[in-house]
């Protein structure tokens, strides 16, 4: 189930909702974890044993770790710490990149391994890096052990963030888990929210995703540079509405139900270099490797070849995290080493430049890393920046760009101004004047995004969400 | 203590803005979910031409496999309260963003519908034009034609919004015509349509030609099909005005209606009869009146598509025609009728009875394929028929 969907909003939400805030708080949390179970056997009917495994192994980890920590036996602890993570990684690595494992060998061996190809856990990237967090923590002495096996398996199943993020520490809803503010207010705020993300999500990214996804079907031979230019864009665009706008609409469903998320994206595409870029893209997965990596790595207060490996490495996993593919992993050590030249080699030519500049020089980055990101290996994606700077089938300019350009033009200037805090930032200074007219307004406008977002939904003949990949 | 007391009135003015939002967003969806529960489930949908999806039968496997699940998504969709109403504010919204493609249907000049042409499917366009030639070693002494019609987005360019791009049917023909032997005529009537491209050769709601068109392409072909004498005068009527065709259906755009016409030629005396292998009547018409009261107003034309359509006349020149065909032949076979006096048709995508007996059976002396560019070039049945095992 995805909650860009009909049956999402107009039938498992409210019923969920309904019985939720009816329920006195102690039966919240049940109510919870069983509306995320069915939430997730929705799709993956059978996979849901595997996460009620994980749920069930980690509660118990966490258990175990707490009474050598009290013993005093901080060996064991360390040691029972690393088996739980072993076996988390197992997991994931057994369902995400056992196929892609098996081929890199048959590629550089001289063997021919048959495997058959998994299918991939819907949220098993995001879920097994939850549970690791805590167990750490707990490792750590950062939490104390979840005694309560309802509140560690809403936390672990929560639907808001269970497919596609955030990644919420357990640090970071502990509390919440015990006691939470749940109000209509809060719900209101939810709903905004919510209604951001499914705009984002149906209106701009679906809708510019249907024309990356004809320009690119062709392939390169049929592209002029400005088609090519125009793919770009249109992917980049998608991705981050896409991503960012489920997100968003995570927060919203946590607001619903009482809880308070870490924000995911803090508009990526203003950024002025890449390695602020990466502060303000999937946050909770960067801060997740700052933290679980890169710091006990030693980060950066080691000499600079061990900065320098700490990097590689933190990036190369950030890539692989992302697909069980090669190209994943240079995209991911492609931003590695841009971020290491910035660190060290290009930190005082880019702090001359003008701002402008900056910005030219970030976004050209990011969207020659987007081409390695949807491109199916590293040769097309070379083909396809080739393509971008007229080395395609239909040289610089043809009229196929044009049309491109003109279906594409309104969407993609309201995408471009959405993706900078400019509107959200106007929209507020309206809305705190205290005027009326501006609170009915704001509302109507909310309302009707979330009619025009219903229409789509009820045509959904084009909605497959990005990150289920992942 | 300033910024304390702005930021205490924010969060006031939030908090009213909550508020609202809250109650505003939970009585929209209830509204609307209380809606769709009151509303009739509905079976079909007529302008998406489809049955509606109802609810899913319970039961483990269908658990198992998802079944279930999908099904009630489906259903959810499929029953949401003023669903028409909801796709054409999505097509307008669309129109409105500057998009011009709606599911595989360009919107064109004038309220033209035009659906993109497919991609060639190598495999089984080469076995079908394989079969084809065998299939003309085996009767070298027929005359054979093939007549593929191209599509209104290739013949009808100036109507495409700008820039938009078409496969090259052009290329397609090219490919076609070196592929077949060179005793079978390969009728390429692009240039006579092309000319006629703005006299509505293209309903502007379905993915069929007119019956104007088939007129140009019968008067184009007919020299090819050893058709001497040809009839120039027609008599023309009107039998629908209101047809919406599914080319609206599937891209939701219902604001253009089409004309259905009818040719009848003047002043040739013939009397025929007419015999499908869906009917067990034969009857003294090419034309199903009833399909005017329907939703496809293109099916007046025999009733739609048959497996075999068998039609016998009084002319007795002793010409016996098969015809392999798509439902583009639906509009022009009637153009034929002064000139056989039998014609058979076949549509493959139905019929699985052996065809080289039927050439012997009725003694045929002249075969056509006639089929769209579109569905020759994506057709898997052809080969099959042919080769008739």
């Amino acid at each position: 189930m995805i909650f860009s969907s009909i049956f999402f909003i107009f039938v498992f939400l409210p019923a969920v909702l309904v019985i939720y805030y009816a329920v006195p708080f102690r039966g919240k949390n049940v109510v919870l974890l069983i509306s995320s179970l069915i939430f997730y056997a929705w799709g993956e009917p059978i996979y849901v044993v595997l996460m009620m495994l994980s749920i069930g192994i980690n509660f118990v980890s966490g258990l175990e770790l707490e009474s050598y920590i009290n013993a005093g036996s901080m060996k064991k602890a360390k040691y029972a710490c690393i088996m739980t993570a072993l076996i988390n990684f197992l997991i994931l690595g057994f369902y995400k990149y056992y196929g892609f494992v098996i081929e890199s060998l048959n590629a550089i061996l001289p063997v021919d391994i048959s495997y058959k190809e998994l299918a991939l856990p819907i949220g098993i990237s995001f879920y097994t890096f939850q549970t690791m967090s805590y167990v750490i923590d707990v490792y750590r002495g950062k939490v104390e052990a979840q005694h309560d096996i309802v509140a560690f398996g809403a936390y672990v199943s929560m639907f808001p963030q269970l497919i596609a993020g955030p990644i919420v520490r357990y640090s970071d809803v502990e509390r919440q888990l015990k006691k939470r503010t749940i109000s209509i207010e809060k719900f209101g705020e939810g709903a905004v929210w919510f209604l951001r993300g499914l705009g984002k999500k149906v209106l701009i990214a679906n809708n510019i995703g249907s024309v990356y996804e004809v320009i690119a079907a062709p392939g390169v031979s049929e592209m002029s540079a400005l088609t090519a230019w125009i793919g770009c864009f249109a992917y980049t665009m998608q991705i981050y509405f896409d991503f960012g706008g489920y997100s968003d609409m995570a927060i919203g469903l946590g607001k619903m139900l009482g809880f308070d998320f870490i924000k995911n994206f803090d508009y990526p595409y203003t950024s002025k270099s890449i390695t602020e870029f990466w502060r303000r893209w999937h946050i909770s997965l960067g801060s997740w490797f700052r933290e679980y990596v890169y710091i006990p790595l030693g980060g950066n207060r080691v000499s600079t070849p061990k900065v320098v490996r700490n990097l590689i490495v933190v990036w190369s996993l950030t890539g692989l995290w992302h697909g069980a593919a090669w190209n994943f992993v240079f995209w991911g050590l492609y931003y590695g080493v841009i971020i290491c030249a910035e660190k060290y080699i290009l930190k005082g030519w880019l702090e001359r430049l003008p701002d402008a500049a900056k910005h030219v020089y970030t976004m050209l980055l990011v969207m020659a890393g987007w081409v390695m990101f949807f491109s199916p290996s590293m040769g097309s994606a070379a083909a396809y920046l080739g393509a971008m700077i007229g080395f395609g089938g239909k040289g610089l300019f043809d009229m196929t760009g044009f049309y491109y350009l003109k279906s594409i033009f309104l969407l993609g200037l309201v995408a471009v101004i959405g993706s900078t805090p400019f509107v959200h930032r106007k929209f507020t200074e309206f809305l705190w004047k205290e005027d009326r007219y501006m609170q009915v307004a704001s509302v109507v406008l909310y309302a009707g995004i979330f009619l025009v977002s219903t229409a789509y939904l009820v045509n959904d003949t084009y909605n497959p969400f990005l990150y289920f990949r992942f | 203590m300033e910024i304390k007391r702005t930021r205490e009135r924010r969060r006031k003015e939030n908090r009213k803005l909550h508020l609202h939002m809250a109650y505003c967003f939970a009585g929209m969806v209830l509204l609307l979910l209380a809606a769709s529960i009151i509303q009739p489930d509905r079976k079909t949908s007529e302008e998406e031409n489809r049955v509606l999806a109802g609810f899913p039968k319970f039961g483990l496997e269908s658990i198992k496999n998802k079944d279930y699940m999908t099904g009630l998504e489906s259903y959810a969709s499929d029953q949401f309260v003023l669903r028409d109403a909801w796709i054409s504010l999505k097509v307008q919204c669309d129109f409105l963003a500057g998009k011009r493609e709606f599911n595989g249907v360009y919107l064109g000049k004038k309220k033209y519908l035009m659906q993109i042409p497919s991609e060639m499917d190598e495999k089984n366009t080469q076995e079908n034009l394989e079969a084809i030639n065998q299939f003309y070693k085996k009767n070298h002494d027929v005359l054979m034609n093939t007549l593929i019609v191209p599509n209104a987005a290739y013949i009808m360019k100036d109507y495409l919004p700008i820039g938009a791009p078409v496969r090259d049917q052009g290329a397609d023909m090219e490919y076609i015509r070196k592929q077949l032997s060179g005793d079978i005529g390969c009728i390429d009537i692009t240039d006579t349509l092309k000319q006629h491209a703005k006299e509505g050769i293209y309903y502007k709601t379905d993915h069929h030609w007119t019956t104007r068109g088939a007129a140009y392409g019968f008067n184009a072909a007919a020299k090819s099909m050893d058709i001497q004498g040809i009839v120039t005068e027609y008599k023309i009527y009107t039998v629908a005005t209101d047809f919406s065709g599914t080319l609206a259906s599937r891209s939701g755009y219902h604001k253009a209606e089409d004309t259905v016409e009818i040719y009848e030629p003047e002043n040739v005396e013939i009397q025929y009869l007419v015999n499908d292998s869906d009917n067990d009547e034969k009857r003294p018409t090419l034309y199903d009146r009833t399909a005017l009261d329907g939703k496809d107003k293109y099916q007046v034309f025999f009733g739609g598509n048959h497996a075999m359509v068998d039609i016998s006349t009084t002319n007795d020149k002793g010409r016996r025609l098969l015809i392999f065909k798509d439902s583009y032949a639906n509009c022009f076979v009637p153009f034929l009728l002064p000139y056989y006096t039998e014609i058979v048709m076949i549509d493959p995508r139905y019929y699985y009875d052996n065809v080289q007996t039927l050439m012997n059976n009725k003694g045929i002396t002249d075969v056509l394929f006639l089929y769209n560019m579109d569905t020759f070039l994506t057709d898997n049945s052809l080969a099959d028929v042919l080769e008739g095992e």
